[in-house]
Parts: structure tokens; C-alpha cells; sequence
């Protein structure tokens, strides 16, 4: 749908973007993580043509946009930018109705499911970061974009603030096929929500892919919980056999960093074993290992 | 294609933003307050008080003026980049489907009804009562002086454009129209004094007229002049004839041109960094 081609990005002598490639599936929830100061709110940025590249391109299906089709681009773009404190004289209604013109489009009722009448029917002076943050989503899925790309959208917002956010959009997706682009330092929040990864650091994309293939990809090791009642020497040596490494107690488990490809081999031999453990559980590694594995 | 549902929206919001944050009613009360105590007490030096002729009236508020609508002009275009800036909203401007003459034309219009708003409201109605008392015929040079007024204050919201394009963070903005405020209504003025001063009255008429049409302030200044029948100029100190090619088709051909250059080059320079 979108691809991002050489993307090479300099502001004088500081590199911001080195070389990044990739391209944005139609209906895809795409994250791009990275720590600050990584450059994915430069990414985002050119990927809406409001920084230019030093070098690289970006296309839209397939073809390179000029002028003419950066516009047409951004009719179906809807982009939510990282701190918005919009007009604090205009009410939200009035804000919405701001931007629904100028993306020759109206507000409709629907906009109240996500900020009642009431608030939005207030100035916007008077809004708390998270109504603020509602506002800058309702703007950004104004006109129905077929993309919508989203800079850090849940920084500042609390955990409570954060899951609704993830509901609304998740809601959205449903009622009707969205592509979402969006960035976070926060993994744990994208995690089980993206589709896939885009791992970025120094300018650099390190990696792009569902967590799973990414993991794979990166050859981490799974994580095997064993509930003991003591120390077992013996699973210990098992263990240790089958190429485990990092074993250690902790808490009355015995945790142990298991090879993916040997998954299988450990779990049989241990259940040849089993009248010596409580329990078992295996824990796939997450973004944070994939993103730490990759840095 | 210039005024379309987008920069008409803009220049709504701009609008707004001026009447609800009460900058129309506090300069429109300025003007009215400046030209009804100008009018009232401008002979005051002279031991008499009340309304007096309306051409000393124009001169007097002219010399007040001149200081007043550039620095309001450049404060308040100054800050159209910066402020959406500051405000994060300005990537969505860009980000969305608007081009760059609509949104430049947006924020232009919304500024220059706010502040025509502001001016013919302040000065339109103390001309009004100005009228009443020196006669109805009064009207006619008081109009003119508004509408000068209003060139004026055109041609520094252009150049305020330009500057807030230019450099868009705000303290480089307002250091730069402050430094362009004192040079067009202080410095430039003192800067031909003294080369009148140094060529002992040599300079020729024509350059010395040519040289009053580089600085906006004098082709303000020289309208309001005509408008009143006054065909001598007060540049400083310094009191001269001007030159005869000087007349109020070719001063509103140079406040036009005062107006396009800076506004134009603003487009151009945010066309180019923004959207090429």
C-alpha cells in the first residue's frame, strides 16, 4: 500500500533516518518501536510527506508520489500527532469541524462515542490530556482515512487512559477495515495488538515482522518454568543436556532458557520425569526480548 | 481555487480565535481611546481643548499611527507559524489535504478581518463622533485616513508573514519585528536625516522621494499627507517637498507591491518547505 524505499533522512550533519525500506500492508496494524530519539517520528513524518528525505522515496501503491499524489494521499490519510493542545478558545466541536472542512469532509454523530456531546460542546482550554488526546483521534479518523498514522498517541496518558484508547481504535477496526500506523517506546503496549514490528534504533530499522517470525528470525530462547519443591539435581542435568542454559531458582521455580528448536525434546524428556515437578510452563519471548535481542 | 472550503475554514478559525481572545475589542478600543483623546486634547499644548480641524486631527493621529499598526500587524502575523507550531497543529495542517495557498490565504483572511474589524470599529467610530461635532464633510478625509490606516496595517501583516515563514520560532520572530519595527519607524527616518544632513540638502528631490518609497511607514505617511491636502512632509526633523511623481495612484501601486513581495515570498518559502 505504502512503501518507504531507501529512506535516508539528514538534518545538517545529524543522521535522523539511515537507509529504512519497508512497506505498510493495506488493513495491517504496523508498530514502529524504538527507544527516543530513534527516528520514528522522523519515519512518520516522511511517510506523510511533511519532512522531505535526504534520499529515498515513497510510494503509494506502487507508484512514487509527486505533488499531485501526496494531496491524493492525504485525503486517505488521517495522521494523529504526538502533543496536540489544539485551540483553547474554539470548542471540540468547533476544533472538529475546523479540520472536517479543511479535509472537505463533516463531523458526524458517530465522533460522540468517543467524546460525549457535552464535552465536546466545551472549550477545548478546558480539556484534560486525555479529552485532548480523544479530540486529536477523532481528528485524525475524520473523512474516513484509509490510513491513519499515530505518534506515540498514548504518551502522557494513564493506564486507564491507555486501555481505552486501545479499545476505541480496536472498536473501529471492527466496524470497518483500517490500516493503523503507529509508534511507541512503550512495548508492552503494542505487544498482542500489532500485527507487526518495526524494531528501530539510531536511525536504523533493525528488524520488521510479526513478533513470532521476528523471535524466530533472532533464534530467542523460550523460557521454561519448572514448579520444584526443592532443588533437583538430576532435572538440572536434563536440562543442561538438551542445550538449556541460565538455569536458576527463583521464588520455588527453577527457570531455564530453552533453544526454540529443542522445544519439543525437553518438554517429552521432562515428562518422563514428571512425578518429580509440580508444574510446567513455557513463556514465548516478547517484544521486549526481541527488541533487547536486537540491540 | 484561493478561497475554497479549506482556507475559508482557516481564516474562520483565526477569526474566532481573535474575537474570543478579546484582541478585536482591546485594539479597537485603543484606536477610539488614541483618536477621540488625540481629537479632543491634541491642542491642549496651545491652552484649548475640544474638537479642532480635521487635518490637524489626521496629522497628529498619523504620527501615532505609524507606531502603533506596524507593531500590532507584525504581533500579529508574527506568530502563525510558531503559535501552530507550539500547538502540534500544524502537522495536521500539513498532513491533511490542504495546499499551501489555501492555508497561507486562510490565515492571511482571518487576520486582515480581525484587524479590519478592529480598526474601523476603534477609528470608525471616534471618526463618527469627529464628524458629528466638526461637520459631516469631515467623513470623507477621516475615511481615507482609515482606510490608509488599514493599507498600513496590510502591509505589516505581510511582512509579519513573511518573517513568521522565514524563521518560524517565535523568539527569532519577535526579535526580528522588533528590530524591523524600530528600523521602518525610527531608524530609517533618522538614517535619511542624516544623509540629507551629510549631502547638505544635495540629494536631490527624486532619490529623496525614491528613497521615502522604500520604507512603508513614509508611503503611509505621505497618503495620509495627500488625503489631508498637506503638500509638505514631515520626515523627523526635517520638513521637505516632495517630489511630484509622488501621488496616491503610484503610493497604493508601491503598498501593493508591499503587500505582494513579502506575502508572495512567504508562500513560496513555505510551499517550498513544506510541500516540494
Amino acid at each position: 500500500m505504502l512503501t518507504l524505499e531507501g529512506i535516508t533522512k539528514y538534518y545538517k550533519e545529524i543522521k535522523a533516518i539511515e537507509g529504512v525500506t519497508f512497506t505498510v500492508r493495506q488493513g495491517e496494524f504496523l508498530a514502529i518501536v524504538g527507544p527516543n530519539g530513534s527516528g520514528k517520528s522522523t519515519l512518520m513524518r516522511i511517510m506523510l510527506g511533511i519532512v522531505k528525505p535526504t534520499a529515498g522515496r515513497v510510494l503509494f501503491n506502487g507508484e512514487p508520489l509527486n505533488e499531485v499524489s501526496w494531496r491524493e494521499l492525504r485525503r486517505r490519510i488521517g495522521y494523529m500527532p504526538e502533543r496536540v493542545s489544539f485551540y483553547d478558545n474554539l470548542t471540540g466541536m468547533e476544533t472538529l469541524r475546523l479540520f472536517a472542512r479543511v479535509k472537505r469532509s463533516t463531523v458526524d454523530k458517530t465522533v460522540e462515542r468517543i467524546l460525549p456531546r457535552k464535552v465536546l460542546e466545551r472549550k477545548v482550554g478546558s480539556y484534560s490530556k486525555g479529552m485532548r488526546q480523544r479530540i486529536n483521534l477523532i481528528q485524525a479518523l475524520l473523512a474516513s482515512p484509509d490510513i491513519v498514522v499515530m505518534d506515540e498517541p498514548t504518551s502522557g496518558l494513564d493506564p486507564m487512559g491507555i486501555a481505552e484508547f486501545y479499545s476505541i481504535l480496536s472498536e473501529i477496526r471492527q466496524e470497518r477495515p483500517l490500516t493503523v500506523v503507529l509508534s511507541s517506546h512503550i512495548l508492552a503496549e503494542v505487544e498482542g495488538r500489532a500485527d507487526r514490528v518495526a524494531i528501530m534504533k539510531d536511525g536504523n530499522l533493525k528488524a520488521i515482522g510479526s513478533l513470532r517470525s521476528l523471535y524466530r528470525k533472532l533464534r530467542l530462547p523460550l523460557k521454561v518454568f519448572i514448579t520444584l519443591k526443592g532443588k533437583d539435581p538430576l532435572i538440572e542435568r536434563l536440562l543442561s543436556l538438551e542445550g538449556a542454559t541460565g538455569l536458576t531458582y527463583r521464588n520455588g521455580y527453577l527457570i531455564a532458557n530453552v533453544p526454540p528448536e529443542n522445544k519439543m525434546k525437553i518438554l517429552s524428556s521432562l515428562m518422563e520425569k514428571k512425578n518429580r515437578f509440580e508444574d510446567i510452563s513455557i513463556t514465548e519471548p516478547g517484544l521486549e526480548e526481541v527488541f533487547f535481542g536486537l540491540h | 481555487m484561493v478561497f475554497t472550503e479549506a482556507s475559508r475554514a482557516i481564516a474562520w478559525k483565526e477569526l474566532i480565535d481573535k474575537l474570543r481572545n478579546r484582541w478585536v475589542i482591546i485594539v479597537g478600543l485603543t484606536f477610539m481611546l488614541f483618536t477621540l483623546s488625540i481629537a479632543y486634547l491634541g491642542a491642549a499644548p496651545a491652552g484649548l481643548t475640544g474638537f479642532r480641524r480635521i487635518d490637524t486631527t489626521v496629522a497628529s493621529l498619523t504620527s501615532l499611527v505609524t507606531f502603533f499598526i506596524p507593531l500590532m500587524s507584525l504581533t500579529l502575523g508574527g506568530g502563525i507559524i510558531a503559535e501552530e507550531r507550539e500547538r502540534g497543529t500544524l502537522e495536521i495542517f500539513l498532513a491533511s489535504p490542504v495546499s499551501a495557498l489555501e492555508f497561507i490565504t486562510g490565515k492571511f483572511l482571518g487576520l486582515l478581518i480581525a484587524l479590519t474589524i478592529a480598526l474601523v470599529a476603534g477609528l470608525g467610530l471616534a471618526g463618527g463622533m469627529l464628524a458629528l461635532k466638526s461637520g459631516i464633510e469631515t467623513l470623507w478625509v477621516f475615511a481615507r485616513f482609515v482606510f490608509n490606516s488599514l493599507v498600513l496595517s496590510i502591509i505589516f501583516l505581510s511582512i509579519s508573514f513573511f518573517i513568521s515563514i522565514a524563521f518560524y520560532e517565535r523568539t527569532k520572530v519577535i526579535a526580528l519585528s522588533v528590530f524591523l519595527w524600530l528600523f521602518y519607524t525610527i531608524i530609517y527616518d533618522l538614517g535619511l536625516i542624516g544623509v540629507v544632513l551629510l549631502t547638505k540638502g544635495e540629494i536631490g528631490m527624486n532619490l529623496f522621494s525614491a528613497l521615502l518609497l522604500l520604507n512603508p511607514v513614509d508611503v503611509y505617511r505621505l497618503m495620509n499627507f495627500i488625503s489631508i491636502g498637506e503638500f509638505k512632509i514631515v520626515v523627523g526633523l526635517a520638513s521637505v517637498e516632495f517630489s511630484g511623481y509622488i501621488n496616491t495612484p503610484i503610493l497604493l501601486l508601491i503598498a501593493l507591491l508591499w503587500t505582494v513581495i513579502p506575502l508572495g515570498g512567504g508562500y513560496l518559502l513555505f510551499k517550498r518547505r513544506y510541500y516540494e
